[in-house]
């Protein structure tokens, strides 16, 4: 079963040491096709700008396939980080993956259940 | 007047090498002084700019050093301000001019926010040239009660 919807968890320190394999995993779900990626932050403690930085391009290159991607569960910290650098503007940011869920099912005809990945 | 510098204090000084993953190490160390007086957010700014001090000392100041030279780390908490001191032993830059001469970058670039991080957080941001060829970075936040 191929879903278009990837929900990607990373987890603990989300800094310069985490974000090859983060970048890695969501270049891998646009490889497999993946149109609607969510990096469920709810497991991440803390962000610095390297952290934001992977996310950043992340985005980019999502949106450069024809995709979009979102975060969710951001806690008050990444918040924090997000509005320091009006990224807050630049994201879709939803309350949970959830949220994030029920805008798909309303959206998506094709709704398949997401794949999760841990980071 | 009483300014908040003649108020009680509390210090706490730690040393950590020139690698990244002593991150999560440092942030514990900035966690553990008793900090329940400081509005949280305020502190978790603190906490951001500490990381980004940090790892723009690793990543820049001492790119080209080996693992094992020290970065210290000070922090003091005052009545109304906490002061962040990082010493690093890299060549040096002017903060100043860079911090001019860098507008926010391009919303989608992947790097360059660290010290523009640093300096929206802080009242009081200055890296300067110090003892034993070494470079500081200060930073000082104030808080009202």
């Amino acid at each position: 079963m191929h879903s278009n919807i990837k929900v990607i968890q990373p987890s603990g320190i989300l800094d310069s040491t985490q974000t090859h394999e983060l970048r890695r995993c969501i270049t891998e779900a646009v490889e497999h096709g993946a149109t609607l990626i969510l990096v469920d932050l709810k497991q991440v403690t803390f962000m610095d700008s390297s952290g934001l930085g992977a996310l950043v391009t992340a985005l980019k290159a999502v949106r450069a396939a024809g995709g979009q991607l979102c975060v969710c569960s951001i806690n008050e910290q990444v918040k924090i980080l997000f509005e320091l650098t009006s990224m807050d503007r630049v994201f879709d940011i939803f309350p949970d993956c959830e949220a994030f869920l029920d805008q798909c099912r309303r959206t998506e005809s094709d709704f398949e259940e997401p794949v999760y990945s841990h980071v | 007047m009483v300014s908040w510098h003649t108020k009680r204090s509390q210090t706490i000084r730690t040393q950590v090498n020139t690698d990244l993953s002593q991150l999560a190490q440092v942030l514990a160390w900035f966690n553990q002084i008793d900090h329940a007086a400081v509005p949280r957010f305020i502190w978790l700014q603190c906490e951001l700019a500490l990381a980004e001090g940090f790892t723009n000392a690793v990543r820049h100041a001492h790119h080209n050093l080996p693992v094992e030279t020290p970065i210290e780390i000070e922090l003091t908490l005052y009545d109304q301000a906490i002061e962040l001191r990082i010493w690093d032993y890299g060549a040096g830059f002017d903060l100043e001019k860079s911090l001019q001469a860098l507008p926010w970058p391009n919303e989608l670039e992947a790097g360059g926010r660290g010290l523009k991080i640093i300096a929206q957080t802080a009242d009081v941001f200055h890296y300067i040239p110090v003892e034993q060829q070494r470079n500081c970075l200060l930073m000082i936040k104030t808080y009202g009660r």
